[in-house]
């Protein structure tokens, strides 16, 4: 009987541990070792790598773009996360206070995250943001605020809109990890709470917050995941070639090692792109630990 | 009767005090389907009427011929069945090998259980980036980038963690009680999982599959990488490619149009499969 689960256990971890292996335990190792040599080309072959050391972190550091690109990615990851929780929690907590018609408003909600990021993009951009025919300038003129209407993806505002565009659909992602925590909770802990005398806002600051502890970290640890990935948002924005208001570390990492477009960066640099990568990776991981440490395990968790 | 009262009065104080609720929710629900229902009806317009703001008016009639432009001329057709052949083949690949392995991780003790489980969470922190460089080189090397299978194969292993991870709770939600009876039937453990605790997971499948159908669908980093060519692009990169073609010749009902066929099948799909999202995620305990 044992030997018999022992075989059913290797076939069918078998298939999934080679998937894994190959595609991500084997590029990750080999990118960080990348970081450190210069590198030109992606299909350069290993004996072409020169050791550089910490030089591809340096010449990362020292170039503007990136740096800008480095800030753009701290506020979306400040800015929008602070944004996007609070949002998300407060519709978390709405839809899950008993309205009527709650699978609705969390499918139309959540809906954003179901449509390609390029539709939703275009969208903002060609519609709402529109100095024309778009939803924001037009609603301002019929508001009768003209001078308020405004370039929308200037160069000066084009941050902010795509932020803007970007956390309206992460709301939706997030309310339904909030909802699913708050669900979790029994409703006889309300029910004993309600009994003693306690208020929405009691209920809420002395129940519902302190058992989404769990939640909030999960929520925490996602946003960073996918911010930390940003691209897609900054090259609809910035379509033609990288603008210091919209690079992010991604973007500006796709032009250095596949060089699309006739940008500023001509001298293709894998090497850096790879040490961009563990920049990236180390920002995940350090928000992971950090996290770990508010949420202590003791904390009752459901 | 005066029970009935003050229950009905209680309802409707309720009531009140989410109206705030319901107004904050409510401005966003309208929002969103302003933002949709607009592109909608842009896709049947013309260019002109679209900036002179007549979009409701559809002075010249309706104008379906921007889908057949869309469809035809701009090529969406070949990117749009790409991917339904990516996300077709991915999504069902996905389980077959997800699904085995959470099951085996979520029953079975063994050394290195725990290990492997953290292992595959990790990929889920594992920006695509780290991944991408090495990736190229090698296939690159075996002379099979920018073609389909290659794509599939990444959608696959890409979304095998997820899976696993996902399928991995939900059998440890399922009773081992099945297992057991399975078992003094003289039912083998691989037998048991195919015949009993699949058909039991279906649930779990069935929602990590729309995710996963999403996701692939809507893919846009690892395509825009590895089938970037105008034969094997899927359709965010190819209404991406279309998009900045367009913005120089200006054809905007054609754009719009592109943007409908783009989100229109996961948009079906949710709007079909929402409630079995919800129904699986509140419906708790399986009824066996």
């Amino acid at each position: 009987m044992k030997t018999k689960n022992k075989a059913m256990i290797v076939i069918f971890l078998a298939p999934a541990v080679f998937l894994y292996t190959m595609v991500f335990l084997y590029p990750t190792i080999r990118t960080v070792i990348m970081s450190f040599f210069k590198v030109e080309g992606v299909t350069d072959a290993v004996s072409t790598w020169k050791f550089n050391g910490m030089g591809n972190f340096k010449t990362l550091f020292n170039t503007p773009l990136f740096v800008s690109a480095l800030q753009n990615i701290g506020l979306i990851w400040l800015v929008g996360g602070i944004g996007v929780m609070l949002v998300s929690l407060l519709f978390g907590v709405i839809l899950t206070s008993g309205v009527h018609g709650k699978s609705f408003f969390r499918s139309v909600i959540y809906l954003p995250n179901v449509i390609s990021a390029v539709a939703m993009g275009t969208m903002w951009i060609n519609y709402v943001y529109n100095p024309d025919f778009g939803l924001i300038n037009s609603t301002l003129k019929g508001l009768g605020f003209k001078n308020a209407a405004a370039q929308w993806t200037g160069p000066e505002l084009v941050f902010w809109s795509m932020l803007i565009a970007y956390c309206f659909g992460m709301v939706g992602y997030h309310m339904l990890i909030w909802m699913s925590g708050i669900e979790r909770i029994p409703t006889d802990f309300y029910e004993a709470a309600t009994i003693e005398g306690a208020n929405v806002f009691q209920r809420f600051s002395k129940i519902t917050l302190p058992l989404l502890k769990g939640v909030c970290r999960t929520n925490i640890v996602l946003w960073t995941v996918s911010t930390m990935a940003f691209f897609v948002w900054s090259q609809l924005f910035s379509p033609v070639n990288l603008s210091a208001s919209t690079v992010t570390p991604m973007s500006y990492m796709y032009e250095l090692v596949f060089g699309a477009s006739s940008s500023a960066i001509t001298v293709r640099d894998s090497g850096a792109g790879a040490a961009i990568g563990v920049i990236l990776t180390m920002v995940v991981i350090v928000v992971f630990m950090f996290t770990q440490l508010i949420v202590r395990h003791d904390d009752v968790e459901l | 009767m005066a029970k009935n009262k003050i229950r009905q009065k209680m309802n409707w104080k309720k009531e009140l005090a989410l109206a705030p609720g319901y107004l904050v929710v409510g401005i966003w629900v309208v929002f969103t389907f302003v933002l949709i229902g607009w592109i909608i009806l842009a896709s049947f317009s013309t260019t002109r009427e679209i900036f002179d703001g007549n979009l409701f008016k559809f002075a010249t009639g309706l104008h379906p011929e921007n889908y057949v432009k869309a469809w035809k001329t701009h090529k969406v057709s070949s990117y749009f069945m790409n991917s339904l052949l990516y996300t077709l083949v991915s999504c069902t690949l996905v389980i077959i090998v997800s699904a085995p392995a959470a099951y085996v991780l979520s029953r079975f003790k063994f050394r290195g259980n725990g290990f492997l489980q953290n292992l595959f969470a990790t990929a889920l922190g594992i920006p695509a980036i780290m991944i991408i460089m090495p990736l190229f080189s090698l296939f690159s090397q075996m002379h099979v980038n920018q073609s389909r299978g290659l794509l599939i194969f990444l959608y696959i292993a890409i979304n095998v963690p997820f899976t696993i991870f996902f399928l991995n709770t939900f059998f440890h939600n399922l009773s081992v009680t099945f297992e057991e009876a399975a078992a003094i039937d003289g039912c083998s453990p691989m037998k048991t999982f195919w015949m009993i605790m699949l058909p039991l997971a279906q649930p779990g499948i069935i929602t990590v599959t729309i995710f996963n159908f999403i996701t692939i669908w809507n893919e846009y980093f690892i395509s825009l990488i590895f089938a970037n060519t105008a034969k094997t692009r899927p359709v965010a990169v190819g209404l991406y490619s279309m998009i900045q073609s367009m913005r120089y010749t200006g054809d905007w009902g054609g754009m719009f149009a592109a943007v409908v066929i783009v989100f229109l099948p996961t948009f079906i799909l949710y709007i079909f499969l929402s409630e079995k999202i919800i129904a699986s995620v509140t419906g708790g305990a399986i009824k066996g």
